[in-house]
């Protein structure tokens, strides 16, 4: 007992754990609640998902640590990483989660509330400003590789401005475009 | 050796009675040893056995008499023709050759006779002396503690309507001649004193899966309430940590087998039926072997907690309760908890009985269960000549492969006789 009530002792751990109260344990419903986040509480850390992940070997968080940490609450530091934006998207670790746990749609989901929050890496918020500016992420810049093609030098029919007015009006709009 | 030939079995829980009433039915004398006042054993004490949820008390009469099936009927054990029941009896001897025992039986006092005892309650009223162990005890039977005994006693003799009881009772010996004796002395759960991380029986907030199974009893002391052993304050979130005790060598090296479902069986309970109460299991690996599996996944679905790492310490909280730290493994972090009852799934550990049975009967012992003869032959069971051991006796088992052993055994057995 006298090495429990006592609060002389030294810390057990150099490092502070992190203290479960200071988490955000509704995020879990928040994802949950999401469509594609149905089965998030069927995953049972097998690390299938990290596996299967061509780019995870570079992340500081990997995929089954980015599932554990919704369950757990650690909402600020989801929605903060790098990692769902470096997400390349290839389902991989979706079509082989043993328990049908959509991982590639709740890191979409994640995106998204990051970008509610205006967590947005730069390079992103480029892109899409980009967007909203030219309507298109690639504008035809070397109009000779065409001429050798025999095409036209500029795309027919392209049509931009119906576009830029749906990003304007929409979420995109509102999240990057709102000086 | 003819059919009816006597056979021991002892000890009374899952797997003696199974095997008890197995063979009684086949038309051999059994005699059924139990040490204590009931029979049932641990299962008793479950609240819910899997994989059937359902309470142990509903088995424990004969399962092959529907009339009778149900807890509040008389159960089979005393009426049956073929079946003595001892309780209250320990083994002290064996003696005779396989095939010919000769057993000495101490039988404690029966102060009450189970047969004529109503259980009406009226010397309950009048004295403490007299306990109902459980209202669907079996034998159903009013038990006597003479250490309580008061003034009243004597006028509980003079008004019991049925003459049932009698204070005079002394505990006599008895030698019997068994052709068999079946092993079936059970299981013990491991109480992890002294693990330093975990203070148990130091800190009241830290209890064993068998004690978190009596709070959530209806027929508990606290009717089923979760509440905080320390100050009876409301309990918000529980904490369980599997293998405590088991998997490690400086306690039990093996696999306690049973230990994560029976924690899972608690996780959903707690999660389904008590509300607002957070569970979380820290765990190495969860072992819902075949279809049990379903628990799993069912307490995963109802927001149970899984964190894979270990606890490195429990302390007290300011607030009451306790703080705990725990490794996460997978996110390599340490994590502060705040919980309100930690509970230990505990190793199970062989029956003190069970050596000493093992040693009287000179048969081999594994991690100090009862081993059998050839692990290899198939025939588990067959532990001895003419000796045979069933249910956790042999080792870590669930309720329904007790079962399947002692069928096993009674087969066997019946397989030598003309």
């Amino acid at each position: 007992m006298t090495e429990t009530d006592g609060s002389e002792r030294p810390p057990a751990t150099l490092i502070e754990p992190i203290d479960m109260s200071t988490l955000d344990a509704s995020f879990r419903r928040e994802i949950q609640s999401m469509p594609d986040g149905d089965e998030l509480s069927a995953c049972f850390a097998c690390t299938t998902c990290t596996a299967a992940c061509p780019i995870a070997n570079q992340w500081e968080y990997k995929p089954h640590q980015l599932i554990r940490m919704i369950i757990l609450g650690m909402r600020d530091e989801v929605l903060s990483s790098k990692e769902i934006w470096e997400c390349l998207t290839c389902f991989q670790c979706q079509e082989r989660c043993p328990q049908k746990v959509r991982v590639t749609d709740i890191i979409f989901d994640c995106k998204n509330l990051a970008a509610e929050e205006g967590k947005i890496p730069d390079a992103i918020r480029n892109l899409a400003r980009e967007l909203l500016e030219k309507g298109q992420l690639y504008v035809i810049t070397a109009d000779w590789e065409r001429e050798d093609l025999d095409l036209e030098p500029e795309l027919p029919g392209l049509s931009t401005e119906e576009f830029k007015t749906i990003l304007r009006n929409t979420r995109t709009g509102r999240i990057v475009g709102g000086e | 050796m003819i059919l009816s030939d006597k056979v021991l079995i002892i000890g009374g829980g899952v797997a003696g009675l199974t095997a008890a009433i197995e063979l009684a039915d086949s038309g051999v004398k059994t005699v059924l040893v139990e040490r204590q006042h009931t029979v049932g054993g641990n299962a008793l004490d479950l609240y819910k056995a899997f994989p059937t949820d359902d309470c142990f008390y509903c088995f424990e009469a004969s399962r092959f008499r529907p009339g009778i099936r149900k807890c509040f009927y008389r159960s089979a054990l005393l009426d049956h023709p073929n079946l003595e029941l001892r309780t209250n009896t320990t083994v002290e001897a064996v003696a005779g050759s396989p095939g010919n025992f000769e057993v000495t039986l101490m039988v404690g006092p029966q102060y009450v006779d189970p047969m004529r005892c109503i259980m009406c309650g009226l010397c309950q009223k009048l004295s403490s002396a007299f306990v109902l162990i459980s209202p669907q005890c079996q034998p159903q039977a009013v038990v006597y503690v003479p250490d309580q005994a008061d003034d009243n006693v004597k006028e509980a003799v003079e008004k019991c309507p049925t003459k049932a009881i009698n204070l005079e009772a002394q505990p006599t010996e008895e030698v019997i001649r068994a052709s068999d004796i079946v092993v079936a002395t059970g299981y013990h759960e491991m109480k992890p004193v002294g693990m330093e991380e975990y203070h148990y029986e130091e800190l009241p907030d830290v209890v064993t899966q068998l004690e978190l199974a009596r709070m959530l009893d209806p027929n508990g002391e606290t009717s089923g309430q979760l509440v905080r052993p320390s100050d009876g304050g409301p309990v918000k979130h529980v904490m369980m940590v599997q293998c405590v005790g088991s998997r490690d060598e400086n306690y039990y090296p093996y696999c306690s087998k049973i230990c994560c479902v029976f924690a899972l069986k608690h996780a959903d309970i707690i999660a389904q039926e008590r509300e607002g109460v957070q569970v979380s299991v820290v765990y190495m690996d969860i072992r819902t072997y075949d279809r049990h599996e379903r628990y799993y996944r069912k307490s995963r679905r109802a927001g149970v907690n899984f964190i894979r790492g270990r606890v490195q310490t429990v302390s007290k909280a300011k607030d009451g309760g306790l703080e705990v730290i725990v490794y996460d493994s997978l996110l390599d972090r340490y994590l502060k908890f705040r919980v309100d009852l930690f509970v230990l799934s505990t190793a199970l550990e062989p029956s003190a009985e069970s050596n000493e049975m093992a040693q009287m009967l000179g048969i081999r012992t594994s991690n100090g269960f009862v081993a059998s003869l050839d692990p290899t032959s198939g025939d588990e069971v067959i532990v001895g000549d003419h000796v045979y051991a069933c249910g956790t006796a042999l080792g870590p088992a669930e309720v329904p492969e007790s079962v399947t052993q002692a069928r096993a055994v009674a087969l066997k057995i019946l397989q030598g006789r003309k």
